[in-house]
């Protein structure tokens, strides 16, 4: 539609009331896809305690298969590092003195999760850990950390 | 009267009062035919012999639209005993597998028809570009034909993750990452894709509907469109040598326009200018059109049972978050894009699809000059035959690796050494 100079009043009102009626439903339409992003997850928990610091062997990696992450217990402290693949979200396999292992597109990661090589665009998730009041280690995944993080017990 | 007479007559009557027409003996009334009938009248009265060549057109268009018929009867059926939510899901299939009857064939058949369609989808589409068939007036129904695409591949993706196995759960959780790479609204399309962060309960629901109610309905009503198109438009054929020559009206015999202006033919009103290429060149739609169609619908129909009666559609165990299997690979449709992946997320997963449906949905306006039309491989046209020639031959390859030629960790392996 094309405004016209000078505006009649007949052309006035057509033009706000169907620019109005337009906005109107375009905005409502807007509005509501907010109901297609959920408020609430049933999904499990991003801070959850992970077992008693003594569970986690020296030396070796422990991996949480249904939390998806490693925790190392290393003479300096414990960590954890995200097993899924900041390529497309597969878990890595653990390659003992090498790092990881992607399986999906074959990207690497050395024992810091930092890339090696491969398609992979960061380096594996850390993720920050604390002591619950019954002692068990509890594992942040809100809270990323930096690889020279270690939580001493 | 004798009372069969009579008999005779009110079934004639009950008869004629569901078919108008009756079964048709002469030109006219196998035109009036198609036209009375809702379900006919998507066919022109009469058509080009040119277009009922299986050499032209090779049924594709036809093919896809029954294979998209199958896949939603054999959809209502499984929609019975599916539960979208797992692991209830998995249990279905199972279900449908050992317990229900002739669950397996539907079952095969559903899986068979999807994969066949965005097989024959991609063919049709390289059909109307090698044949220059998008071009004036059709421009605009082959930007319906590439939202058709999409929404086959959009379709299959969905139903993909439905059965909750392994092969489906890490399948989408590499289809639906790759959507993440999208610039600014990455994020956020997966959530909205997921219902979630996660593939769970609420991304198999979305996945769901998405794939039974939403996608469906748009893709009936994107399919009226291009169907209306194609009735308005006819089918490409190549330009008349010369000025179509005026036809003179004969009592029974229909005028050339009749492909669009049936109804209007059908009465006594003088007849309309004629527009079209040589009327001797058009046949009537009833038989000549319908035969072939049925046939076509035989042979889809015969081959998709002999498919699904020898080979099973894949089920492997319960989908496990935990556990990836290596290698982890979409489905075969997005093995090409996962290749490209391979190298670099945001090229594979944004950067190249992108510019490919850009490219798709701007060829019949890049591409606009009025040569070649109706005929495979024109001459006029070398040079954007061998564009897209090129780019499906690489999409067709790109498929190709990613499906035979990868094995674990995504590592190059020979089909004949596995």
């Amino acid at each position: 539609m094309r405004l016209r100079w000078p505006m009649t009043r007949r052309r006035f009102l057509f033009t706000t009331g169907t620019g109005t009626v337009v906005a109107g439903v375009l905005g409502f339409f807007g509005a509501t896809a907010r109901f297609l992003f959920p408020n609430v997850l049933y999904e499990p928990p991003s801070r959850f305690p992970a077992g008693q610091p003594g569970d986690f062997p020296a030396g070796e990696p422990s991996f949480l298969a249904d939390r998806r992450l490693f925790v190392f217990n290393s003479a300096e402290g414990f960590y954890a590092i995200s097993s899924v693949c900041t390529h497309l979200g597969c878990n890595v396999r653990f390659v003992p003195g090498e790092g990881f292992a992607c399986p999906c597109h074959g990207s690497r990661f050395d024992l810091n999760g930092q890339v090696v090589n491969g398609p992979a665009p960061r380096p594996l998730a850390w993720f920050g850990l604390s002591l619950s009041p019954r002692g068990e280690l509890v594992v942040d995944e809100q809270l990323t950390v930096d690889p020279d993080y270690r939580f001493k017990v | 009267m004798p009372y069969t007479a009579q008999v005779r007559l009110w079934l004639g009557n009950v008869s004629r009062s569901v078919f108008r027409v009756g079964w048709p003996r002469t030109d006219k009334d196998r035109a009036a035919a198609m036209i009375s009938s809702v379900f006919l009248h998507v066919h022109s009265a009469k058509v080009q012999r040119h277009s009922l060549r299986a050499s032209y057109t090779l049924g594709l268009g036809l093919i896809s639209f029954y294979l998209f018929g199958v896949l939603i009867l054999t959809g209502i059926a499984l929609m019975l005993y599916y539960t979208p939510s797992p692991p209830a899901a998995y249990r279905s299939m199972k279900d449908l597998q050992f317990v229900v009857t002739f669950g397996m064939v539907l079952r095969n058949m559903h899986r068979w028809a999807a994969h066949a369609m965005v097989a024959v989808v991609f063919l049709h589409m390289c059909r109307v570009f090698f044949t220059g068939a998008y071009k004036s007036p059709r421009q605009f129904n082959w930007v319906i034909g590439v939202g058709l695409l999409l929404l086959t591949l959009f379709l299959s993706f969905t139903g993909y993750l439905l059965p909750w196995d392994q092969l489906s759960f890490w399948a989408i959780t590499v289809g639906s990452n790759m959507a993440s790479y999208a610039p600014w609204l990455g994020d956020n399309l997966k959530y909205l894709l997921l219902g979630g962060n996660v593939i769970g309960p609420g991304a198999l629901l979305r996945f769901y509907v998405l794939h039974c109610v939403i996608l469906p309905a748009i893709a009936l009503g994107l399919v009226a469109v291009h169907f209306f198109r194609v009735r308005k438009d006819g089918l490409s054929a190549p330009a008349p040598s010369e000025p179509a020559p005026v036809e003179e009206v004969r009592p029974g015999r229909f005028p050339a326009s009749a492909r669009s202006y049936g109804l209007m033919a059908l009465t006594d009103r003088p007849a309309l200018p004629v527009v079209e290429a040589d009327p001797e060149d058009d046949v009537m739609s009833w038989p000549h059109l319908l035969y072939r169609e049925l046939l076509v619908l035989l042979a889809v129909l015969v081959v998709l049972h002999v498919v699904s009666l020898l080979f099973d559609a894949p089920l492997e165990e319960l989908a496990d978050p935990t556990r990836t299997p290596n290698p982890a690979k979409a489905p075969w449709y997005f093995l090409g894009l996962q290749e490209l992946v391979h190298y670099s997320a945001f090229i594979g997963g944004v950067l190249v699809p992108t510019i490919v449906v850009l490219l798709l949905l701007l060829t019949p306006y890049l591409d606009p000059l009025p040569r070649g039309v109706g005929v495979w491989f024109a001459p006029e046209r070398r040079r954007a035959n061998w564009i897209f020639g090129v780019l499906a031959s690489v999409a067709i390859l790109l498929t190709a690796i990613g499906t035979y030629f990868r094995g674990p960790n995504w590592a190059w392996v020979w089909p004949w050494t596995g």
